[in-house]
């Protein structure tokens, strides 16, 4: 395979510290040597024959986002203008929508979803999970579409697909679906609040994890539930796990309850995730709590970001660009000081950052995986506060993105 | 020879229809508008041919929507232009103020450099009337204001501005009253102030100071207004009084009003009643930190009351964010409140536009009319509820007839 050389680009290489306090981020400039998508060299002034050769003219290097939460199946993404139907009825008004509104969009379905995973590319994901529904009038077309759409994106990203039964995997009684859909290569169980759709926590619970481990595969469930219901399913979801012997493959979206409980109920719960290995995504809502995304990294639970939705018939809003999404959370969660703004990137990278906790450089390195972006902009907190523009996106070691005309100085 | 020019192919929101399902769309059609100085003086349908004998420019079928203004902004504080700096922690509002003082006399020197950065930035986004406060205090005197009104002179004819003196270390200290006159007496159109309980303690005497200076120049009033609570609602409560006795309706607004989302509903119901009959209105910039409770503004709007949002002063030792696009708060106010449907969207342009829109509440083209100013912003998008939900980045902003 091909190697390439990234030449000089910034890379974080340590915390500049004033009173014990970091006041600005080192960086330094180096070239960067990749072969066969892993980084083979970290280093100044590297030779670039034989190589080709990314001129990163003094652009900051970073790692590349996972986009953990979206459903690329189900969207008005480069269609034309749609706002939402108001709700009358819960969440059953948006599935009695779906019942009419997703086989009539099932004839370019495959093509939105196709143009929703290049944006994402854009915006610097190399990884995507979405969910996929699965239910009575699409059956398991959608897990088709899905992944004829990834195929188009080989070596450009990799993904997870989540067998999601919407309509709820007791309620619409799509357990046979859903074990088709995981015969198909669906490589996630999903899920949608056990009491309020399914009405039977434990069957429901019970039934999802039987599934995840005919199929040998993880769980991606969403649970909206709030407060003490929700804490009660994700206490049930903790047990499952552990006695199923799932831990590291199981993820709660959303989670609302996490952003209503608060004192030992909260500390709690959030030991019992992070023994089960049981990790989060969240969209960081600001129609509600958002979740206490630095409490649950501190304590042990993982922490990603995702978009949900770039405009459907759930929500009208979404972009996609999560350098946006990061300084969101920053704003949300009053990060405005150069240290607090460095720490943002990890829930949107895999938890990957340049630099650790204390300031140490441990990305990247020899045997890392080529994922990365560029961006105009002198460090992550800058990135991060001031939303800088990513200009190339390199995946798998070659570049799948390069902005034309970058916006000089905009937001600076 | 006359000026005049056609900007043809312009879509303009025409009217709605309801959808057996019960939702609504936007109706928009194409039309030629002729422009003479810097007025619209004929609107026709595009189904015509444009008349011949003038300049005219293809707008390529892109929606027209009001230009933006921007209600709260501090232009003399921003570190646009500087290099990059994060916002140093501190544990409270007096250390915050402290930290400001300290800065404010490095950062003077280059006030008219880093507000014309912010301004380019407002503008190309759309924003065409800045309000902005800034700072009047004992470190700095007049030195933002010079620096401000400079920056503004230079956008002549494309952005109108408010420059309100605003006693950001306290009203009631030293010099300060005597600056603030002076300020007035400099350029600055109208009289701020802040926090009469948590900053100037003394809530009655803060606030008819501020209508003193007002009165005596003629000029309208912008009070921040952050102090929560219940004693922020008396301070409300009493700056309407205020404005009563001195014949003030229509020329002041409080600025954040945190406290209106603290009282009870039954009290919001009473105030925004009082608020409304004095015409004091509310500028809000849409916070999301957690916690951070923001007044009642569909409330408000029930009754009557002015809102109007803002970027707030942004990249600067308070806040690190911010783009300058006033358009993205009113999406974060819809996404906030959940409105998530066209008509609801499309009512909510008018939190920054100073209540213009194209289609009243029941769907009736209001906007534009010949006669009214040729200022737009276009986008690339079917309706302004459109606009509002997607806030695309490619826009075209228009002043008087001339794209700036």
């Amino acid at each position: 395979m091909q190697s390439m050389l990234i030449k000089n680009a910034r890379l974080e290489t340590g915390f500049v510290y004033e009173n014990g306090r970091v006041v600005q981020t080192e960086t330094d400039i180096f070239d960067v040597l990749i072969q066969d998508g892993i980084i083979l060299e970290v280093g100044k002034n590297l030779s670039d024959s034989g190589h080709s050769v990314l001129q990163a003219d003094e652009k900051l290097l970073m790692p590349s986002f996972r986009e953990m939460h979206i459903h690329v199946d189900k969207t008005y993404f480069s269609g034309p203008w749609k706002a939402c139907k108001p709700i009358t009825n819960g969440i059953i008004t948006r599935i009695e929508e779906e019942q009419v509104l997703l086989p009539a969009q099932l004839p370019f379905a495959q093509n939105r979803a196709e143009n929703m995973i290049q944006w994402l590319i854009s915006q610097g994901h190399t990884h995507i999970r979405s969910h996929c529904n699965v239910d009575p009038q699409i059956g398991t077309k959608h897990i088709e579409i899905t992944k004829e759409a990834f195929k188009k994106f080989e070596n450009q990203v990799t993904y997870d697909i989540v067998a999601f039964p919407q309509h709820g995997l007791l309620r619409s009684n799509v357990e046979p679906l859903i074990r088709e859909a995981m015969r198909m290569g669906a490589t996630l169980v999903g899920g949608v609040d056990p009491s309020i759709i399914d009405r039977d926590i434990d069957r429901s619970l019970n039934l999802t994890m039987d599934i995840a481990v005919e199929s040998g595969t993880g769980i991606d469930i969403h649970i909206h539930d709030p407060n003490s219901l929700g804490a009660f399913e994700f206490y049930k979801l903790a047990a499952l796990t552990k006695q199923a012997k799932k831990e590291g493959t199981v993820t709660i979206s959303h989670a609302i309850a996490l952003g209503d409980l608060q004192g030992t109920d909260l500390d709690e719960l959030t030991a019992a995730l992070a023994e089960a290995k049981i990790d989060v995504t969240t969209t960081v809502p600001i129609n509600r709590p958002t979740i206490p995304i630095p409490y649950l990294h501190k304590n042990g639970v993982q922490v990603s970001v995702g978009h949900d939705s770039l405009t459907d018939h759930w929500s009208p809003f979404g972009t996609g660009n999560t350098v946006e999404k990061l300084s969101i959370l920053a704003e949300r969660f009053k990060f405005i000081d150069e240290y607090s703004l460095n720490r943002c990137w990890r829930y949107a990278s895999g938890d990957i950052t340049p630099l650790n906790d204390e300031g140490k450089q441990v990305w990247p390195q020899k045997g890392d995986a080529a994922n990365m972006v560029l961006l105009d902009a002198v460090c992550s907190a800058q990135a991060v506060a001031r939303r800088r523009p990513i200009t190339h996106v390199v995946s798998n070691g070659a570049v799948v993105f390069e902005k034309e005309d970058v916006f000089e100085g905009v937001l600076k | 020879m006359s000026k005049a020019k056609w900007l043809s192919n312009v879509k303009l929101e025409t009217g709605e229809r309801w959808l057996d399902n019960g939702t609504v769309e936007t109706e928009t059609s194409l039309f030629h508008l002729k422009i003479d100085n810097g007025k619209i003086v004929e609107i026709i349908e595009a189904s015509n041919g444009i008349p011949a004998g003038h300049e005219s420019i293809d707008m390529q079928q892109k929606l027209a929507v009001p230009t933006f203004k921007e209600m709260h902004n501090h232009l003399d504080k921003t570190y646009m232009s500087l290099d990059w700096k994060a916002c140093t922690p501190v544990s409270s509002l007096k250390e915050r103020l402290s930290f400001e003082a300290a800065e404010l006399s490095v950062l003077s020197d280059t006030a008219q450099q880093r507000a014309t950065t912010m301004i380019e930035t407002l503008l190309r986004q759309g924003s065409t009337h800045i309000r902005t406060h800034v700072n009047i205090d004992p470190y700095i005197g007049l030195k933002n204001l010079e620096g401000v009104i400079a920056a503004l002179d230079t956008f002549k004819g494309k952005v109108t501005a408010d420059i309100i003196a605003f006693p950001q270390h306290g009203l009631l200290r030293e010099s300060v009253p005597s600056l603030m006159r002076e300020a007035m007496r400099s350029g600055a159109t109208m009289v701020g102030g802040l926090d009469p309980a948590g900053i100037d303690n003394a809530i009655e005497k803060s606030l008819h100071e501020v209508m003193d200076i007002a009165t005596e120049f003629d000029a309208d009033v912008d009070i921040h207004l952050h102090d929560g609570g219940f004693v922020g609602y008396y301070t409300t409560d009493k700056w309407i009084d205020i404005v009563q006795q001195a014949n003030y309706q229509g020329r002041t607004a409080l600025s954040h009003s945190f406290c209106l989302g603290d009282i009870p509903v039954s009290q919001q119901e009473l105030v925004a009643a009082r608020l409304a009959e004095e015409n004091v209105a509310i500028m809000s910039t849409i916070p999301i930190n957690l916690g951070r409770v923001i007044p009642p503004i569909d409330l408000l709007d029930d009754h009557g009351v002015n809102v109007h949002f803002g970027c707030d002063g942004f990249y600067d030792s308070w806040s690190p964010y911010g783009t300058g696009d006033v358009l993205e708060k009113a999406t974060r106010f819809c996404e906030l409140t959940r409105k998530i449907d066209e008509k609801s969207l499309r009512n909510s342009l008018k939190w920054v536009t100073g209540g213009l829109v194209a289609l009243n509440e029941d769907g009736q083209k209001v906007w534009p009319n010949v006669q009214d100013e040729a200022s737009f912003v276009f986008f690339d998008a079917a309706s302004s509820a459109e606009v509002v939900a997607r806030k695309p980045d490619n826009r075209l902003v228009m002043v008087k007839g001339v794209l700036v």
